[in-house]
């Protein structure tokens, strides 16, 4: 095999792969810092996102300006779960939010069931053939969902860095306590943090839709390769679930040269058993839990 | 009249009382020490100031207004702030962004109070891009007060401030307190290391079991024999 068709065939699928891992686990390892559980439900709001987004293409738009409607309608639905359900058992035990949170997975991947059906869809019919850049095979989707992913990264760092209520949210994850004390509203930094979290699942659900195709079980099947690439990165790092997504992505493309191709899902797990036995903390040395 | 007028205050943080009937007073531009053996309801006395503290009995009142039963973040925009003594920083934050949370709460321009701080703490105007975990002991301690002074208060609460430090940085922590002091902010704080607390402050507090043992000035508390065999080891 040449190194060209290395590159075509399996690291740039790996990539594109990645980055949407990268875009799930960002929003994993948010609700994971701030809000402090793990939330079972997030591979299945990517698939609400990823059904609403198929809905407004059907109604004409074109994908990709479907994609930020999707995003900010999944960002209400966040909100909503969380003021019907995680809200309510906020002073008990965070394992009851965790269960609570799998039930909202069951439900929201009900409701698609009902609207959309069971089979598997697309956002556009056809083949697309690749475009040649001097010998790089890449297609129109593969580009956008790279481009989409880099300005998605780089708004939200730019905007934990420097904007008031970013650092509200980096101070609520480095202190819970000490940012009420310095008078950070607790409520308003969790409705923000769901806000954001709903849009990236949108997001990251759409990107696997438009890679692949849309079936209403695809968010629940990324959701162990999205969690082991939040922890492989560190707990409450955003940077570290990039670096998380984008190996996790890469490892299971290259899996095939070691292991059969049905086997290619169990690389995310073997990765995160590997994390957990070496480097609980994760790469960036994240939050222990 | 003083700035921080608490009398006979009584509560816990349950059900159980900690504090039986503490009186307390602070007044403008003064250092104010309370001392007193494990579980006199030091730190307490200091938490139930700042509403940590479910208060059943007595009154604080603050520059002319009743604050008993006030939750936090309207304390904090009254004019009082508090150092709690462990977790005092952000520690993934640097210097300058754990001052600027300090300024939560404060629009506009900040710039005032950010020359005031860097004043004050001047080691770390050259460190106020490094992150507050990676400071040493002394320096996160500064970092803490730097936080809470940032809002202007005109009473700041500091939780034993020298716990776990060199008594190279208690004897910095005291002078930095003193410069803070002279800058206008009266101070309440708690401490272990009694000895050194009550020579440099202005008046003392010893407590114990939750009640009010003995007052007055550093001086005489430290040549009071009472009191030195109680708490200070003789």
């Amino acid at each position: 095999m040449s190194f060209m068709d290395f590159l075509n065939f399996h690291l740039v699928p790996g990539i594109v792969l990645g980055s949407v891992y990268a875009v799930g686990a960002i929003g994993i390892t948010l609700v994971f810092g701030i809000l402090r559980f793990a939330h079972f439900a997030h591979g299945d709001m990517a698939t609400l996102g990823a059904f609403i987004a198929l809905a407004l293409v059907t109604a004409g738009l074109t994908p990709w300006t479907a994609l930020p409607i999707a995003m900010a309608a999944v960002a209400v639905v966040a909100i909503g779960v969380d003021k019907l359900f995680y809200d309510y058992l906020k002073v008990r035990p965070k394992i009851m939010t965790v269960m609570a949170s799998l039930g909202v997975a069951l439900m929201l991947r009900a409701v698609v069931q009902v609207v959309f059906g069971v089979d598997p869809r697309t956002y556009a019919t056809g083949i697309v053939r690749p475009d040649d850049y001097f010998g790089l095979l890449l297609r129109d989707r593969e580009l956008y969902t790279l481009a989409a992913v880099v300005l998605i990264v780089v708004g939200l760092t730019l905007f934990l860095r420097h904007s008031r209520w970013g650092k509200a949210m980096r101070a609520m994850s480095d202190n819970p306590d000490l940012a009420r004390l310095s008078g950070v509203d607790n409520r308003k930094v969790t409705m923000l943090t769901w806000a954001i979290v709903g849009a990236l699942c949108a997001a990251s659900g759409f990107m696997l839709g438009i890679n692949n195709e849309l079936h209403s079980m695809m968010g629940w099947q990324v959701l162990l390769p999205m969690f082991a690439a939040a922890i492989l990165g560190g707990v409450g790092r955003v940077e570290g679930a990039v670096l998380g997504g984008l190996i996790v992505g890469i490892a299971e493309e290259l899996s095939i040269f070691i292991l059969p191709a049905q086997y290619k899902a169990a690389t995310a797990f073997v990765l995160l058993l590997l994390i957990l036995l070496v480097r609980p903390r994760g790469l960036l040395n994240g939050k222990v839990l | 009249m003083a700035l921080l007028d608490m009398r006979a205050v009584r509560g816990g943080y349950g059900d159980a009382d900690i504090l039986h009937g503490v009186s307390i007073t602070v007044g403008e531009r003064e250092i104010v020490v309370i001392v007193g053996p494990n579980g006199a309801g030091k730190s307490t006395a200091m938490k139930a100031v700042f509403g940590l503290l479910k208060v059943r009995g007595g009154s604080i009142v603050f520059d002319g207004e009743d604050i008993t039963a006030w939750a936090p973040d309207r304390i904090v925009q009254r004019g009082i702030c508090y150092v709690p003594q462990v977790d005092n920083v952000f520690r993934e934050m640097t210097v300058h962004e754990n001052f600027e949370m300090g300024a939560f709460l404060r629009r506009g321009d900040l710039s005032a109070a950010f020359d005031r701080v860097y004043g004050l703490f001047p080691d770390l105007k050259a460190k106020r891009k490094n992150l507050a975990g990676d400071l040493s002991g002394g320096q996160r301690q500064m970092v803490a007060m730097g936080r809470a002074l940032m809002l202007d208060p005109k009473l700041l609460l500091l939780d034993e401030p020298t716990a776990g430090l060199s008594p190279k940085y208690m004897e910095q922590i005291f002078q930095i307190t003193r410069d803070v002091r002279d800058a206008g902010v009266s101070i309440l704080l708690v401490e272990q290391h009694a000895k050194q607390a009550l020579a440099f402050c202005d008046r003392g507090y010893v407590l114990a079991t939750g009640a009010n043992r003995h007052e007055g000035t550093g001086q005489a508390l430290l040549a009071d024999r009472e009191v030195a065999e109680m708490f200070l080891g003789g």
